[in-house]
């Protein structure tokens, strides 16, 4: 799967994260946290196993965090993947 | 506390009475309404007005909060409303005004600077890689040599000045990178404007053109609407853009120079003509390596000094016989096609 236009997902609320993508060629994460000293090696590995799950190759990650668990992380990053590669049916199985 | 806060998207040209609102909450933070804004995102609280920001195309500026409701988010939910509308507007790469004292709560908001104009205005982007890789396009076409020219010109159209300045730059240097300002907000379009520069310097085997940037004079990022003196508005936006040459444009291709042509009549353009002197000379402005300014006198034709704007006031009079002594043969050709 690769990102064909740029698409958002998230907000900038405390406790959440705004995950932005954008065309690319390979694989780009860049991640910004408030909380990037304690856990931005287990933000950047939620985002880059997500990406895995959904088969992206190609792809721009900008990820602003304002201390979101993981799991809120993981369903931004679907979520901004899913618009910015144009997908229109789901396989639900390679997003739980 | 309050009851209820709603954000919303206005046009100010169409609502006196929120023109008013806007006009107060910016006049409490410091600020004056940048006139060419219509687009506003507001929160609204209780049905009061508390917080704005302008938006242009990829531009946003004039953010204000009432001091009363600070503390609140609304900010943080107003720039996440503004960057949404954006977006559906199909803008991703947006660019904010602000006053370096904002700097870290717009930092908190995804948006990162580019470069400051100490105590007066700051310029950020969204993404923490826009010029960076726009730097690393531009290295592409990096060219080797010890003096690496360059020149920024709108070229509207491209004349016999232009060609002379050109001319000149490239006898100076090993080679010569011209930027066309890439706006379509001049008599002639980017795209005619380009191909005239192009044709006009062909003959030059050490030159390349490039597409100027939203990086490089582009239209809108005019920080007015907190300064109010003329003068200091000036000095802001062309030390935002001056800087930026020297911080990132300048290394990117290993530019050591940059030519000008001297300005007899456009008081604008010879502003800005000194601010570079400033701007890219000033060994305390930055920390990059000064880059020297090489002032050529402009070339005459019959007394007069031959530019951009003298052409246009012909074609509009249509004395096209005076235009062909002003302009090379490329721009001619294109010019009796298209006009005459």
């Amino acid at each position: 799967m690769k990102i064909q236009k740029e698409a958002l997902a998230g907000t900038l609320e405390s406790s959440d994260l705004m995950v932005k993508v954008s065309p690319n060629s390979g694989i780009e994460i860049i991640v910004n946290s408030e909380v990037n000293k304690q856990f931005g090696a287990q933000i950047r590995s939620v985002v880059e196993s997500t990406l895995a799950q959904l088969n992206v190759t190609d792809g721009l990650i900008v990820i602003d965090d304002k201390g979101a668990l993981d799991c809120a992380i993981k369903a931004r990053v679907q979520c901004a993947v899913l618009r910015g590669a144009e997908v229109e049916e789901l396989d639900w199985s390679k997003l739980l | 506390m309050y009851s209820s806060l709603e954000y919303s998207v206005v046009d100010i040209s169409k609502q006196q009475s929120v023109l008013e609102s806007i006009e107060r909450l910016l006049h409490l933070a410091g600020l004056e309404l940048d006139p060419r804004l219509s687009v506003f995102v507001i929160a609204i609280v209780d049905s009061k007005i508390v917080a704005c920001a302008g938006i242009d195309r990829d531009i946003i500026k004039c953010v204000a909060i009432d001091p009363d409701y600070r503390g609140n988010n609304i900010n943080l939910g107003l720039l996440e409303y503004t960057i949404k509308y954006a977006n559906e507007h199909g803008q991703f790469h947006l660019f904010l005004y602000t006053k370096p004292e904002n700097k870290i709560f717009f930092r908190s908001c995804g948006f990162y600077p580019i470069v400051e104009v100490p105590d007066l205005v700051v310029l950020m982007e969204n993404t923490p890689i826009g010029i960076k890789r726009y730097c690393q396009q531009l290295s592409l076409e990096k060219k080797p040599g010890n003096k690496i020219g360059s020149i920024v010109m709108n070229a509207n159209p491209f004349t016999k000045g232009h060609q002379y300045l050109a001319e000149t730059a490239a006898a100076e240097c090993d080679w010569l990178h011209i930027f066309v300002v890439n706006e379509d907000a001049s008599m002639f379009s980017f795209a005619d404007r380009f191909e005239l520069v192009k044709a006009g310097v062909s003959h030059l085997k050490n030159v390349s053109v490039h597409a100027s940037s939203s990086y490089i004079i582009s239209k809108a990022t005019f920080p007015s609407y907190f300064l109010k003196e003329q003068a200091k508005i000036d000095k802001a936006y062309m030390g935002i853009d001056l800087l930026i040459f020297r911080n990132y444009i300048a290394p990117a291709l290993n530019i050591t120079c940059r030519f000008v042509g001297t300005e007899p009549t456009s008081e604008v353009t010879n502003a800005y003509n000194e601010a570079m002197a400033y701007w890219l000379q000033d060994s305390q402005v930055s920390s990059m390596p000064v880059i020297p300014l090489i002032v050529l006198e402009r070339i005459k034709e019959n007394n007069f000094a031959i530019s951009a704007s003298r052409v246009r006031a012909l074609l509009e009079n249509q004395c096209y016989d005076e235009i062909k002594a002003l302009v090379p043969p490329t721009t001619w050709t294109y010019l009796q096609n298209k006009y005459m």
